[in-house]
């Protein structure tokens, strides 16, 4: 079976894009990912948005696009999983690879944030939750969040000042990346004292709302003959319950302890083996409830792992030098297409931020909302 | 979705969920989920009854939602709690409540409230909310 290697990779900053529309984010991303990888064309592209439909009002997403940046007659895919959709497309581009049907697959992870007001945003972004539950009461996606906190919160009698070293960590990060939206230093002290939105979640416990596009060219190994990037091991996925609360413990996140279990048996992994991580810290919370749900820290103790220090730099695996969801930012349909972008680049050893020397295996992580799918990939030094 | 452009069927077909609490509970495994679904979603069976859970449970947890999405921004605070009746956890709007009064492991009961209104179409949406229940004086004297 032939190998998906990461060939290429284009990178836009996350920010507010006033003057550029969804598809020219996806043109200037797909044009660095086309050129690093020295490609004019590809076989297959696969376009990952979560929000155009809603956002920009536009269907058949792949099509257009493909068109717009010159691809017109290619084959083309568009592929939504809700906030995991971004791995999700790098899963679909690895099969098409795989089997034999592509050779080379450019796959586009973009969407826009600011086109409306951010009431909009947040009344489109609770779709992440089951619709036919959660519409009515207005809940959404920092309601869920903040109902998950305080749970956490209780049971583990943690301090509300312990669980804000992480929003700090990930802004230490994202100050080295070009690539980041908040590109700044926090005291974690600040965070409790930022506006609240749906208490105890605030504003800097939760991901910002930016603009962004980011590009993969994904290859046969044996069509790239020894360029590239990264290899594309493995890819896992599960499903879960679209409520967390559902679960027996709303606090673990059993589709991706399922995934991981998948990932374990395909690859024969051990999470020491890992060096580097990209998760999916959509709030504060989520990042503690993925710490914990691999087992990286034990139950109720990940916040104070983290202002311990145990998720440093130097300690392994390293987690989120992006700056992650919370820093770098989290323009839903795009994000895993960053994460594999960031991950590839540091495995490669050409990451423009906070970088690891000699990495060799890397790990993504997507979930979407609190669980209702969680998505794996593991990358590997070429 | 805004309050405007939920279908009128839509809002139809959610009437048990919306009005009355009514759980699937499956004959195979014994466990309760809410809202039904055709097939158990903790063992896959598809042997099902649907049985109403109309009591009063205890607030689990809770959050204060300030930034509200949409239209229902105008409402906020909004008071979101879990509330577990019989082990079968609900995610509720919680009312007669103020934010101060709000403490985890109170008992609430379930009542039917005004939501919103859909100025278009006529229709003034009513939800099950939660509120605290009230402890009689002569109990709270002990």
């Amino acid at each position: 079976m032939s190998n998906a290697v990461v060939t290429g990779t284009g990178i836009l900053r996350v920010r507010r894009q006033y003057s550029k529309s969804l598809k020219d984010l996806a043109a200037e991303a797909a044009f660095k990912a086309l050129d690093e990888s020295g490609l004019d064309s590809v076989d297959y592209v696969v376009v990952s948005s979560s929000l155009s439909y809603t956002e920009i009002g536009q269907l058949g997403l792949s099509g257009h696009i493909s068109n717009y940046i010159g691809l017109t007659g290619v084959r083309s895919i568009a592929v939504e999983d809700g906030e995991a959709s971004g791995l999700a497309a790098v899963e679909v581009a690895t099969y098409l690879i795989k089997s034999g049907v592509a050779d080379n697959v450019l796959v586009i992870g973009v969407d826009k944030l600011t086109e409306f007001t951010s009431g909009r945003v947040y009344e489109d972004l609770q779709k992440i939750n089951d619709s036919e539950l959660f519409l009515l009461h207005k809940i959404g996606h920092a309601g869920m969040a903040g109902l998950l906190m305080r749970m956490y919160m209780n049971r583990y009698n943690i301090p509300r000042d312990e669980l804000s070293y992480w929003p700090a960590l990930m802004h230490s990060y994202a100050k080295e990346n070009p690539n980041a939206m908040l590109r700044f230093a926090i005291d974690p002290l600040a965070v409790k004292k930022s506006l609240s939105i749906a208490d105890p979640i605030t504003l800097l416990d939760s991901f910002p709302l930016g603009d962004g596009a980011a590009a993969l060219v994904i290859s046969n190994s044996e069509v790239s003959r020894g360029e590239g990037l990264a290899k594309i091991k493995a890819c896992a996925s599960s499903t879960g319950f679209t409520n967390p609360f559902s679960q027996d413990d709303p606090l673990k996140i059993g589709s991706l302890i399922s995934a991981y279990q998948k990932l374990i048996e395909m690859t024969g992994l051990k999470i020491s083996d890992i060096d580097v991580m990209e998760i999916h810290d959509s709030f504060t919370i989520t990042a503690m409830m993925i710490l914990e749900s691999l087992g990286l820290s034990k139950e109720g103790e990940a916040a104070k792992d983290v202002a311990n220090g145990k998720y440093s730099k130097d300690s392994r695996p390293a987690i989120n030098l992006s700056g992650g969801l919370k820093a770098r930012g989290h323009p839903i349909g795009a994000t895993g297409v960053y994460m594999i972008a960031e991950l590839s680049r540091q495995l490669g050893g050409v990451f423009e931020g906070v970088s690891l020397n000699n990495a060799s295996k890397a790990l993504a992580i997507q979930i979407n909302g609190f669980g209702s799918s969680s998505r794996l990939v593991l990358l590997e030094r070429r | 979705m805004t309050v405007e452009d939920l279908s009128v069927p839509a809002h139809w077909r959610r009437r048990l969920t919306y009005y009355r609490l009514v759980a699937g509970r499956c004959k195979k495994c014994g466990r309760l989920h809410y809202p039904p679904a055709p097939a158990c979603p903790y063992c896959g069976s598809k042997d099902l009854e649907l049985i109403e859970i109309n009591n009063k449970g205890k607030l689990e947890t809770y959050t204060i939602i300030y930034s509200a999405p949409g239209k229902s921004r105008g409402r906020a605070p909004i008071i979101v709690g879990v509330v577990n009746i019989e082990g079968l956890r609900i995610v509720s709007e919680l009312t007669d409540i103020e934010p101060e009064e709000l403490k985890t492991g109170i008992d609430v009961e379930p009542v039917l409230r005004r939501m919103d209104e859909d100025t278009n179409k006529g229709i003034i949406r009513y939800a099950i909310k939660f509120r605290p229940v009230l402890v009689p004086k002569s109990e709270e004297r002990g």
